[in-house]
């Protein structure tokens, strides 16, 4: 079903791809990695420009199909070819090749040992600072010294930019004000280790929760403060495993969504609500990020086989809203593609996204609301069991 | 207050994506069939702002 078209450009060839989405159709264009969404009659006329159809024989089309002046349509035409020629233009590039001359320090302050899928981490840093940005959600993985070590990183600073190594190899560096984009890089790595994966067998990572009843799995998506990793946990002091929180790998090879074993992060104003189920969370430290005025704790996932990968059943959008009890309701492709893509990282290579989209479109979406936590629970076993 | 901060913060989001192909004036109907929407994945995968760290 792959529907790849080749436009010539002056320099380069560019291809893109065409799904139908609801009564639209997306495109997705490959040399800016850009997906548009157009009306169809926008979509017929980008098929006809790659087609090699003459600019004056689409403006014909143009002009009979909408019944417009003659300079209107050419206008129109001409606008969509400006479009067009500008997303085949736009180079997409990743920000973490930077080159940067570095020598990697004799000495690391700290060194921690991880154990995740019976493979040994060993991980340096520099600083303790360095140490604070990665070992808080992987401490509960943390083992003793041992000399079995499968994977060494490294992590450093050189001219104001954190710099990151595996077995020596150089990763990527990043400036402070990234330091989330440096977290994602490490957390990459991480996934394809302990799965044994390299970067080009990832369909996705998605910014959301994940959890599994051992058959299936669903995603939970939505801003910052939805309510996503509180619902994650809530769950899975009901009977659900956690697959992974904020950091989301899917497979392109089956589509499935993977373990991320790091810690669940909870933010201060839903601690209230998970004491009864997780009253180590009491106890537990507090980190405290200052610029974004939040304080979280780290919560352990309970699910132990990180090896666990499973297929997923449904896209939820999902928002805990006091004056809701619950209200769960389908909502359109677009509407969810719409959230979905600005806050994912989909892999830019053309057959990758062939599957992606593949997958989406078949996947259900729908908008939970909520603040009866029972009735959530019990939704969600309906959502599993197809009994809504 | 700061929930009205951040809906409004959502809108721009969603206005930024809606894009016009052009100005078609009084031709209403061109003008929506050439409204579309752009959307851009992450560059790279990342950690959300809340990690460790973040925020320093």
């Amino acid at each position: 079903m792959k529907t790849f078209i080749k436009r010539s450009f002056v320099e380069k060839e560019n291809e893109i791809l065409i799904k139908k989405i609801e009564e639209k159709h997306i495109v997705w264009f490959q040399n800016s990695n850009s997906y548009l969404i157009f009306e169809n009659s926008t979509t017929a006329i980008i098929k006809k420009l790659y087609a090699k159809q003459t600019l004056s024989e689409i403006e014909n089309w143009c002009r009979l199909k909408f019944d417009l002046p003659k300079n209107l349509a050419k206008k129109f035409v001409k606008d969509i070819d400006k479009l067009v020629q500008k997303q085949c233009q736009t180079a997409y590039k990743t920000t973490d090749a930077t080159a940067i001359n570095f020598v990697s320090p004799n000495i690391y302050d700290r060194s921690k040992y991880y154990l995740i899928n019976k493979i040994y981490f060993l991980i340096e840093f520099e600083t303790e600072f360095l140490e604070t940005l990665i070992h808080p959600k992987f401490a509960h993985l943390e083992v003793s010294k041992t000399n079995t070590t499968t994977h060494q990183y490294q992590i450093f600073q050189e001219n104001g930019r954190i710099v990151f190594l595996v077995a020596g190899e150089h990763i990527g560096n990043w400036n402070f004000k990234d330091i989330h984009l440096f977290q994602g890089k490490f957390s990459m790595e991480i996934v394809q280790h302990i799965h044994q994966k390299e970067g080009d067998e990832w369909l996705g990572v998605f910014h959301a929760s994940a959890i599994g009843n051992g058959k299936n799995s669903l995603l939970f998506l939505g801003d910052s403060g939805n309510g996503k990793s509180t619902s994650l946990a809530l769950l899975q002091a009901n009977g659900f495993r956690c697959l992974a929180d904020d950091f989301v790998p899917v497979d392109v090879k089956k589509q499935e969504v993977y373990c991320f074993p790091a810690a669940i992060s909870i933010k201060k104003n839903s601690l209230k609500t998970l004491f009864p189920s997780y009253p180590e969370l009491k106890i537990a430290s507090e980190h405290h990020f200052k610029r974004l005025h939040k304080t979280v704790r780290f919560l352990v996932p309970n699910n132990l086989d990180h090896t666990a990968h499973l297929p997923c059943k449904a896209l939820i959008f999902i928002h805990y809203q006091q004056d809701i009890e619950l209200e769960l309701k389908p909502i359109s492709k677009i509407a969810a593609f719409e959230q979905l893509v600005p806050d994912a990282w989909i892999s830019p290579i053309k057959e990758n996204v062939a599957v992606f989209l593949e997958w989406f479109l078949k996947l259900p979406c729908y908008q939970l609301h909520y603040s009866d936590t029972k009735k959530m629970i019990k939704t969600i076993h309906k959502i599993f069991n197809d009994d809504l | 207050m700061k929930k009205k901060e951040k809906n409004a913060t959502k809108k721009i989001t969603r206005k930024n994506a809606i894009k016009k192909i052009g100005d078609y004036g009084k031709y209403a109907a061109l003008t929506a069939i050439g409204t579309y929407l752009l959307l851009n994945p992450q560059k790279a995968q990342a950690a959300s702002p809340g990690a460790p760290g973040v925020g320093f």
